[in-house]
This record gives structure tokens, C-alpha cells and sequence, in this order.
């Protein structure tokens, strides 16, 4: 096809997201998940459109109640009007590249409601608790006038670095009978929260997993003009969303009251994510067998070159 | 953090499977070990478990862009729910995705459900060779081996 032809069709899905169309939305999603680099030219314009959500990542260990927590979110925000989109993650088998996306269940009472966009997607071998695709989807989805875009991680409980590098705002989900206050400091999640919430609230353990929270990152606070705040919660019921809710807003207006500790994170996502794009077009590169011929790969395995000066020629190109 | 050797770049775009129940039926054995076995083939299923509506299954279908949708049923009013359910779907411009049942159904009403417009049908004791052989011939992509 012509390239003329092509910028024309891009440029009518554009118009089509930007005029909130779902369709072509999960569609474009799609296809960033097949690293379908035709897209490309259309996320670049979609990102400069990109209007000005809550961008709130939770994360917690597996079955900590997250997607019952996107569920409670979900109908608060519809309570007050504004418009949600969810990409909720769970993990793919690294043994056949299969996934079971189940967080949907649990949202499924928004199911018929056009001001609500979820969207389930596996991590397809993405470490970290993400999907590859997660940045591009957020390109999408941030040009399409939701007012709160919540972004569910699969549930690691361990070093979920990730979210950080999406999402502005970071909610961390713990539960009580799922560790001690030591193995919370040893897996990194003091450091990586904006707001914290113990869940199953109604199970023995939680306040006492609130309180020494609470303890531990006042210990760990540097000085930043934000504390984490801790909150208990009960996601089965409700207890406690609408003080969640209002900590989230907190963060939100904190974030936009300045201020360079929120600026330099920003940066800090930016930079991650440049970089994150690097690495899929040297991947294209690599694998698709235009950047690197089956001679060189031969000679490599032999020994005979190394691979270090051809990943150096390979960035050059770049 | 991204694994550089992912051979899933590189092969063919995964199939995304919705997978769930309408109604009041709540049998969901079934479905969740097609579930899992459709997983261990390298098939993405969407899990929306039991209780859905025609309405929220199609907007599912939309949302999730799945390339094909499998319902499972253990009482008898599968033939009014379906309808309903291709009926929404076709009003909601996805009536191209195809449908697939799973569970008791009357081997007397096939000819029926086919011309809904069903295409596959799964009872008790279907084989899951069958079960992806259908798949990958239904989203046009019959030419790869099953993984
Ligand atoms: N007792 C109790 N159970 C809860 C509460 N919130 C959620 N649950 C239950 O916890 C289980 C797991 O909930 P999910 O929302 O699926 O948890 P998740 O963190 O999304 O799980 P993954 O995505 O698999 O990591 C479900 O059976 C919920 O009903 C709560 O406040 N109290
Ligand atoms: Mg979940």
C-alpha cells in the first residue's frame, strides 16, 4: 500500500480513539501486543493528545484482593461520574506462551457499562509483573478522555519495580497472614508505594500489619513532602474505599501541586520508557533478521567474533 | 526488564479465547479445565466465569478483541441464551467472532444452533485435538501446528 494510503488509515484511527472508540482502541492494543511496528506513527500522534488521568498502578501478592479492590474503584468512580479504564495483567505459562486472564471475573458487575474500558492482557514473558505492551496501551488509552486509568500488575509480591515506571500514583495491596514486617522490607515494597491498604481487614493480623506499616515507613521516609499513607481496607465490602479513595486524590493533587520530587519521577518514567522502546526496536532488529544475519550469528557461537562489538554496532544503528 | 529472547515476538499473533457462562448456570467444571487445557496450548483464554449477560459478554468480546468466544452449559435453555447472545453481538458489529459451546447439549439441536450461527460444538467427551484443531481453523490460522 502506499504510504499516503497508509497515513490516511492511520490517521482515521487516530481520529476514532481520540472520539473514544473502544473498538479500535482494544484493536490497536492488539496489535502493540503483537509488536506490530505499523502502529508506531499512530502512537506517536496519540501520545502528544494525551489528556491528564489518574494513572494508578496497585500491585500486592497474589490473591491480595486486587481486582475485588479495581471493582470497588470502579463503582466509586462511576458513583461521581468520571470514566475508567483498567488494564489488569496476570501471568502467561512460560511453558506454552498460554494464559488464564482472570481478573475480569471480579469486575464483571461494570461489564455493559460504556464509561468503563477493562482490558486483560498477559505478561507474554515480561518479568516484572507488566505486560510488554503496557506502555504502548497507556498511549492509547491516556488520548481517550478517561478520567482514572488503573493499572492491576500480576500479583508478585516481590521487587515489582515496574508499575513505578507507569503508573504516577502506586498503590501496594498487602494482606495479614502473608509475612512479617521483615520479609515487606526485604522484598523492596516500602520503597516503591505512594499509598499503602491491608486488605481482608476482616481477618485476624490486619491491624497489627497497619500499625508496624505505618512504623516502617516513617523509618524509611526520606525526605519527601509525601508519607505514604496506610490504610485498612475490607475489598469484598467496600470498608474503607472512600478514605482510599480520598488518599488517592491527595497523591494526585500533591503531584500536580509541583514540586521536584514528582518531576523528577516523571523524568524518571520517561527515561524508562525511552529506553524500554530502544530495546523492542534492537529486538525487531535482532529477530527479525534484518539487523543480524545467521553468518554473523555462526561466527559468533564459533567464538570467531564476539558479540559484544556487534550489540555495539547494533546501538550505532540505532 | 523485558526477556530479549521471547520467541513470542516472533511467532504469530497468540489467540485470545473468551471463555464463560450465561445465565443461571453455574456448572463451571467444565470450563475451567477447558480453560486450562486451552492455556497449556499457548491459547490467551479471557476468563469471565459464570452469571454474565448477552450485553456484557459482547461488550467483553469489544473491549478484549477476542478472536473467538466459548460458552459452556449445563441447563436446557442454552438455545434461547445463545440466540440472544449472537443477536447482541451482531447488532454490536462483532458477529464475525465465532462461537463455540461446550457442555450438555442435545446432539437434536445442533442443526439448530448452526444456523444461529454457531460453528462449533463440544459435548460431553470431545477431544481437545478436536477442541483446537476447530480453534485454529476458526480464527484463520489453521495453517500452524497446534504448540
Ligand atoms: N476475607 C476477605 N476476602 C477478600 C477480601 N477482598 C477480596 N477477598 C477475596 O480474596 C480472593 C482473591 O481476590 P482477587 O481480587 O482475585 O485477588 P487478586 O489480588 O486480584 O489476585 P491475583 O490477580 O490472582 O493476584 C477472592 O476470593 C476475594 O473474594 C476481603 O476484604 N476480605
Ligand atoms: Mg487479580
Amino acid at each position: 500500500m502506499s504510504q499516503l494510503a497508509d497515513k490516511a488509515k492511520g490517521d482515521k484511527l487516530v481520529g476514532e480513539v481520540l472520539a473514544g472508540s473502544i473498538r479500535t482502541a482494544s484493536r490497536l492494543i492488539s496489535r502493540a501486543e503483537a509488536c506490530d511496528s505499523s502502529i508506531t506513527p499512530i502512537l506517536k500522534q496519540l501520545f502528544c493528545k494525551a489528556g491528564d488521568p489518574v494513572l494508578l498502578g496497585i500491585t500486592g501478592p497474589p490473591g491480595a484482593g486486587k481486582s475485588t479492590l479495581v471493582n470497588q474503584l470502579i463503582q466509586h468512580y462511576r458513583k461521581h461520574d468520571k470514566c475508567v479504564a483498567v488494564l489488569a495483567v496476570d501471568p502467561s505459562s512460560p511453558f506454552s506462551g498460554g494464559a488464564i486472564l482472570g481478573d475480569r471475573v471480579r469486575m464483571n458487575q461494570h461489564a455493559a457499562d460504556p464509561g468503563v474500558f477493562i482490558r486483560s492482557m498477559a505478561s507474554r514473558g515480561q518479568l516484572g509483573g507488566l505486560a510488554k505492551a503496557t506502555g504502548d496501551a497507556l498511549s492509547i488509552l491516556q488520548a481517550m478522555n478517561f478520567d482514572v486509568i488503573i493499572l492491576e500488575t500480576v500479583g508478585v509480591g516481590q521487587s515489582e519495580v515496574e508499575i513505578v515506571r507507569h503508573a504516577s500514583s502506586v498503590l501496594v495491596l498487602q494482606m495479614p497472614g502473608a509475612g512479617d514486617g521483615v520479609q515487606s522490607v526485604k522484598a523492596g515494597i516500602l520503597e516503591i508505594g505512594d499509598i499503602y491498604a491491608v486488605n481482608k481487614s476482616d481477618l485476624p493480623g490486619a491491624d497489627k500489619l497497619v500499625t508496624s506499616l505505618r512504623e516502617m515507613l516513617q523509618l524509611s521516609s526520606k525526605m519527601h513532602p509525601w508519607l505514604p499513607p496506610v490504610v485498612a481496607i475490607q475489598a469484598n465490602t467496600g470498608a474503607g474505599i472512600d478514605r482510599l479513595v480520598q488518599h488517592i486524590g491527595e497523591h494526585r493533587d500533591s503531584i500536580r501541586s509541583g514540586g521536584e520530587v514528582h518531576a523528577s519521577r516523571a523524568r524518571e518514567r520517561v527515561r524508562y520508557r525511552v529506553v524500554e522502546i530502544c530495546r523492542q526496536l534492537l529486538n525487531e532488529s535482532v529477530f527479525s533478521g534484518a539487523g543480524v544475519t545467521d553468518t554473523q550469528l555462526s561466527a559468533i557461537a564459533n567464538h570467531q567474533q564476539d558479540p559484544y562489538t556487534l550489540a555495539e554496532k547494533l546501538v550505532g544503528v540505532l | 526488564m523485558s526477556d530479549l529472547s521471547s520467541p513470542a515476538d516472533r511467532a504469530s499473533p497468540t489467540i485470545r479465547c473468551l471463555l464463560g457462562m450465561l445465565g443461571t448456570d453455574v456448572h463451571n467444571k467444565g470450563i475451567r479445565t477447558l480453560a486450562q487445557m486451552l492455556r497449556d496450548h499457548g491459547i490467551e483464554i479471557i476468563y469471565l466465569g459464570e452469571h454474565n449477560t448477552c450485553e456484557g459478554m459482547t461488550q467483553a468480546i469489544i473491549a478484549e478483541d477476542a478472536d473467538l468466544v466459548g460458552l459452556s452449559y449445563s441447563s436446557s435453555n442454552y438455545l434461547d441464551y445463545t440466540r440472544q447472545l449472537i443477536d447482541t453481538m451482531r447488532e454490536q458489529g462483532v458477529g464475525d467472532v465465532p462461537v463455540m459451546l461446550g457442555g450438555l447439549i442435545h446432539p437434536e439441536d445442533s442443526d439448530a444452533l448452526r444456523q444461529m450461527g454457531v460453528s462449533g460444538i463440544f459435548g460431553p467427551g470431545s477431544k481437545i485435538e478436536d477442541i483446537l484443531d476447530f480453534i485454529h481453523r476458526a480464527v484463520g490460522r489453521a495453517d500452524e501446528p497446534a504448540r
